[in-house]
C-alpha cells in the first residue's frame, strides 16, 4: 500500500513534523510506503511529485489549516485529520486507512 | 444545526489566519520589544529626527498595528481563496478605520471570505463579460459590499463592545484579576501552543489591541514558564535524586529552554507527548499560579510576543517576574514530582499501540 499526505498545524513548527514522524513511523511498522509533505512556517519541504500523488492509493492529510496545492488530491482518495489526531493515534489511523481503502476496492 | 456549523469551518479558517499572524506578531513584536527595551519611542515621526531605536520600535508598532488586516486577509484567503485576498484586506483596514479593531477584522474577514463566495456563485455574467469577473466585479463588489456592512452596520456596536469590554478589564477588582490570570493561565498552557492556546491569543491579543495589556501579559508569561519549568523539572528531579528525563529527553530539554526563552512553547511537545497526562497535570497547575499572580499584580508587556524581551517593556516588571519564578517552580516540582523515574541510559521504549486512544469519527474526513 502506498500512502502520500501532507502535515500542516497552525504556527508550523512542532505539530507539523511530530504528525510527520508519528505516522512516518506507523506505516513503516504496518509495512506501508508512505511520503509526507510538511507544510510548515518554513515553507512547503519533503514535496510530494505528481507521480508520488498518482501512484498513491490514499492521501493522509493531518492538517489543521488551509493547505497549498490541495487540488492535487482532486482524484485520489482523502483522509482529513486534525494534527493531533495524527500524534494521538497514528496506528490506529493506519488501520483505518487501510480498511477505507479496502472498502473503495470492493466498491 | 450542529453540522451546518461544522460546515462553515470557522475554527479552521481562524486557524489559518493565525498562522498567517503569528509571524507577523513575532516579527513586530520582537522589533519593538528590541526597540523599547533601549529607549525607543513606537510613535516617533520617521519623517523628522530619529534614534535608530526609535526607528525599531515604530516600525514594529507600525506591523502591529496591521493585525485587524491580517487576520481578515487571513480569514478571506482561507474561505475564498486569491479571491479573497482583496476584499479581505480593504474590510480589514474599514474595521480599523471604524475603530473595530481585532474583532472587527475577525468579523470582517469572514463577510469578505463570504461575500466572494456568494459573488462567484450568484453573479452570472454574459460570455463576454466574463473578463470582469475577476477584475471589477468580484473584487468590487465585495470590497463595497463589505465595507458598508462594516462601517454603518457592524463597526460602531463592535466599537462600543470592545470600549465596555476595555473599562470592564480596566476595573477588575483583586479577586477577578485573580480568577481571570488563572483561566488564561490554564487555557494558554495546557495544549502547548495548540489550538486553545491560539484562540486565547487571539482573545488576549484584542485585548492589548484596544489598550489593556494585562491579558496576553499573562500568556506570555505561561508560555516561558512551561519550557522553563520543564528545564527546572530536571534539576527539582536530580534533588529527589529522581532522574525524570530520558536521554532523548534531556536533549529535548537543551532546545527547549532556549525557545522557552523568546516565549516559544512548542520545544517541549516531545517529552509531552510522550507523558501526556502528567505534563498536562503539572502545566496546567503552574499555568493557573503564573497566570493569576501576573494578573494580580497587574504585569503588563506592551509588545504581544518576545518573552524575556518584553519585560523591559512594562511599567510594573516585578510582578511579572515574581509570576514568572512561581510559574517555573511549581510547573517544574509537579513534574518531578508526577514524574515516574526512568533508569540514565534507558533506551527509547516500544510504543505500546493498544493505549492509543480509539479515533472519533467526527474528527476524520473521508472523501
Amino acid at each position: 500500500m502506498k500512502i502520500v499526505g501532507v502535515c500542516a498545524c497552525t504556527v508550523g513548527i512542532a505539530h507539523t513534523y511530530i504528525a510527520q514522524e508519528k505516522l512516518e513511523k506507523a506505516a513503516e511498522k504496518a509495512g506501508y510506503d508512505i511520503h509526507l509533505e510538511t507544510q510548515g512556517t518554513i515553507g512547503t519541504q519533503n514535496e510530494l511529485t505528481p507521480e508520488d500523488i498518482a501512484d498513491a492509493d490514499i492521501a493522509i492529510l493531518a492538517i489543521d489549516v488551509k493547505i497549498k496545492g490541495m487540488e492535487r488530491f482532486d482524484k485520489i482518495t482523502k483522509m482529513t485529520v486534525p494534527t493531533d489526531i495524527a500524534i494521538k493515534s497514528p496506528n490506529k489511523l493506519m488501520e483505518k486507512a487501510a480498511q477505507v481503502i479496502k472498502q473503495r476496492q470492493n466498491a | 444545526m450542529k453540522s451546518a456549523f461544522k460546515k462553515l469551518r470557522l475554527k479552521n479558517h481562524l486557524l489559518t489566519a493565525i498562522s498567517y499572524l503569528i509571524p507577523v506578531v513575532c516579527g513586530a513584536g520582537f522589533m519593538i520589544a528590541i526597540g523599547m527595551a533601549f529607549g525607543g519611542s513606537s510613535s516617533a515621526d520617521l519623517t523628522k529626527s530619529f534614534s535608530f531605536w526609535d526607528a525599531l520600535s515604530t516600525m514594529g508598532g507600525a506591523g502591529l498595528g496591521i493585525l485587524p488586516m491580517i487576520i481578515s486577509t487571513g480569514i478571506a484567503f482561507s474561505i475564498a481563496d486569491k479571491p479573497g485576498i482583496a476584499p479581505g484586506l480593504v474590510i480589514g483596514l474599514a474595521a480599523q478605520q471604524i475603530g473595530a479593531g481585532f474583532i472587527g477584522g475577525l468579523i470582517g474577514g469572514f463577510i469578505a471570505g463570504w461575500l466572494v463566495l456568494a459573488i462567484l456563485k450568484y453573479v452570472k455574467l454574459p460570455t463576454w463579460a466574463n473578463g470582469l469577473m475577476p477584475m471589477l466585479i468580484v473584487p468590487f463588489l465585495a470590497s463595497f459590499i463589505g465595507c458598508l456592512i462594516m462601517i454603518y452596520i457592524i463597526g460602531g456596536p463592535i466599537g462600543w463592545f470592545t470600549t465596555w469590554l476595555t473599562h470592564y478589564l480596566g476595573t477588575l477588582n483583586n479577586t477577578s484579576k485573580l480568577f481571570y490570570g488563572l483561566m488564561i493561565g490554564v487555557l494558554a498552557s495546557v495544549d502547548y501552543g495548540g489550538p486553545i492556546n491560539k484562540t486565547v491569543f487571539a482573545f488576549v491579543l484584542t485585548m492589548q489591541a484596544s489598550g489593556v495589556n494585562e491579558p496576553i501579559t499573562a500568556l506570555i508569561l505561561v508560555n516561558m514558564a512551561t519550557p522553563l519549568g520543564f528545564t527546572a523539572a530536571y534539576f527539582i528531579g536530580k534533588l529527589f535524586r529522581k532522574n525524570i528525563y530520558n536521554k532523548v529527553e534531556v536533549e529535548t530539554i537543551k532546545t527547549a529552554f532556549p525557545m522557552g526563552i523568546f516565549e516559544i512553547v512548542e520545544g517541549v511537545l516531545p517529552i509531552v507527548l510522550n507523558d501526556i497526562v502528567r505534563c498536562v497535570v503539572a502545566t496546567g497547575i503552574g499555568g493557573a499560579v503564573g497566570g493569576a499572580i501576573s494578573m494580580y499584580f497587574s504585569a503588563n508587556s506592551k509588545v504581544p510576543f518576545g518573552g524575556l524581551l518584553a519585560i523591559p517593556t512594562m511599567t510594573k516588571p516585578m510582578g511579572f517576574i515574581i509570576g514568572l519564578v512561581a510559574n517555573i517552580l511549581v510547573t517544574g516540582t509537579a513534574l518531578a514530582l508526577l514524574k515516574k523515574p526512568v533508569p540514565v541510559d534507558e533506551k527509547e521504549e516500544e510504543e505500546d499501540t493498544s493505549s492509543e486512544a480509539e479515533l472519533n469519527m467526527d474528527d476524520i474526513q473521508i472523501s
